[in-house]
């Protein structure tokens, strides 16, 4: 695959979700936007755990923050 | 890792208490490779209307014949090993007007490995809050002394960078975009296994995409994840996560989760049979993370919310590397990698 393939199909999926339509909400409009489900890490120790076995069976590891050390895992 | 939080630019209202236990196994045909049962804690407490704090510990205790290929413990003698892990993270959070700065440390400590990280990072949002812009530092110290003597404090070190932006599309929708820079420098070979000669530099560049979309007919939350990640070791890798968020009657909630990955080779990574395409002086693995390879996870958490703010969730993992699961073609002549993981959690908010 080509290297750009992935996110060029990932914009793709992006924008026939619908999301390229941009109305950023008033602010008695985010009630949904501030249920947990809708935050990025809403689960910080499971992403702690995944991330940690994904970094144990993969060349890839990083992107989701800075600082987080390394183990004799990778 | 410390996450990059989202959107919050006011200090949490509520503590949150979280205790997890983790059941992994992972094995290939006709072996059983490994397994790890991990208990972990994560707290988060606001200590005032502009400060927070939040901690995790984690403690791996991991048995069975240790990682893949050539490996000095697991050995032609078929003993085992047993390998205890302790991770622990502290990160203070002082919230401005508009503004969020945050100062963590890190520790992982194991027998033959010790890594101490710090992190600084800062979030900026727009008048109308809708947008924010994240900047994080960060580095590690990691010293190395393997068991068998090949790796006698060694060290490496590493400076990460971040920059990111989160934007509320509308009031259903949400976009996180971040770029992450790792720089390494120092021992990144693998004292367990022979011949294994690695370089001593490595940068990765990391570049992350998440969508939240909520779905007001259902309730649901479509969640979409890819990263995109570029190796100065010749890997390159794409990660795509889909989750479905579903709540359900009576404080039940069904998530099921797909994820799909592919890597390309280390440029020193050498098709078996072991040792063939050593070169004394170059360098060289045989470590088949480093190969080329595609991944699928299926999973699915269930949770349940309880009276008094507490909630309990169990989620299962499976796991599938094959290298014909890469498009184009895997590297050649290694066995498909399964492993399953069962997340039990409880949690309190208070």
């Amino acid at each position: 695959m080509h290297r750009m393939a992935g996110p060029i199909l990932t914009a793709l999926a992006l924008l026939g979700s619908g999301c390229a339509t941009l109305q950023p909400p008033q602010p008695w409009e985010k009630g949904q936007l501030a249920r947990p489900e809708m935050q990025f890490d809403p689960d910080p120790l499971g992403a702690r755990i995944q991330q940690h076995i994904y970094a144990s069976k993969e060349a890839a590891t990083g992107g989701y923050g800075v600082g987080g050390g390394g183990c004799g895992c990778n | 890792m410390l996450p990059a939080v989202a959107m919050a630019q006011t200090a949490p209202d509520t503590g949150i208490l979280q205790l997890k236990y983790l059941d992994y196994r992972d094995w290939q045909p006709g072996a059983d490779r490994m397994s790890v049962r991990s208990p972990a804690f994560y707290v988060l407490k606001p200590l005032s209307d502009t400060l927070a704090v939040e901690g995790a510990l984690v403690y791996d205790s991991m048995s069975g014949a240790s990682p893949l290929y050539f490996n000095t413990l697991s050995g032609a003698s078929g003993v085992g090993i047993t390998e205890y892990r302790t991770a622990g993270d502290v990160k203070v959070t002082r919230y401005l007007d508009g503004a969020a700065v945050g100062v963590g440390a890190a520790v992982s400590s194991e027998r033959d490995y010790l890594s101490r990280a710090f992190s600084l990072d800062a979030r900026i949002s727009t008048a109308d809050r809708n947008r924010t812009y994240a900047f994080g530092f960060g580095g590690a110290a990691d010293v190395i002394n393997s068991v068998n003597g090949v790796a006698e404090n060694e060290r490496r070190n590493t400076l990460d960078f971040l920059v990111g932006v989160t934007q509320a599309l509308s009031a259903n929708a949400i976009l996180q975009s971040n770029l992450t820079y790792s720089s390494g420098h120092g021992y990144y070979s693998d004292p367990y296994k022979p011949l294994d000669h690695r370089p001593d530099q490595r940068r990765i560049f990391a570049w992350l995409t998440r969508y939240n979309q909520h779905l007001p007919d259902t309730d649901a939350t479509l969640r979409l994840s890819y990263r995109y990640l570029h190796d100065s070791f010749g890997s390159t890798s794409n990660a795509l996560e889909v989750a479905w968020f579903q709540p359900l009657p009576d404080g039940w909630s069904a998530a099921p989760d797909v994820r799909y990955y592919t890597q390309s080779a280390a440029y020193f990574y050498f098709n078996p049979p072991f040792p063939s395409g050593s070169v004394p002086g170059q360098f060289y693995t045989a470590d088949t993370r480093l190969s080329a390879f595609g991944a699928f996870t299926l999973g699915v958490a269930v949770a349940k919310s309880l009276p008094d703010a507490w909630s309990a969730s169990v989620k299962f993992e499976f796991y599938r590397q094959r290298s014909d699961w890469r498009p184009g073609g895997g590297s050649p002549g290694i066995d498909p990698l399964s492993a399953r993981w069962i997340e039990f959690g409880i949690a309190k908010a208070f």
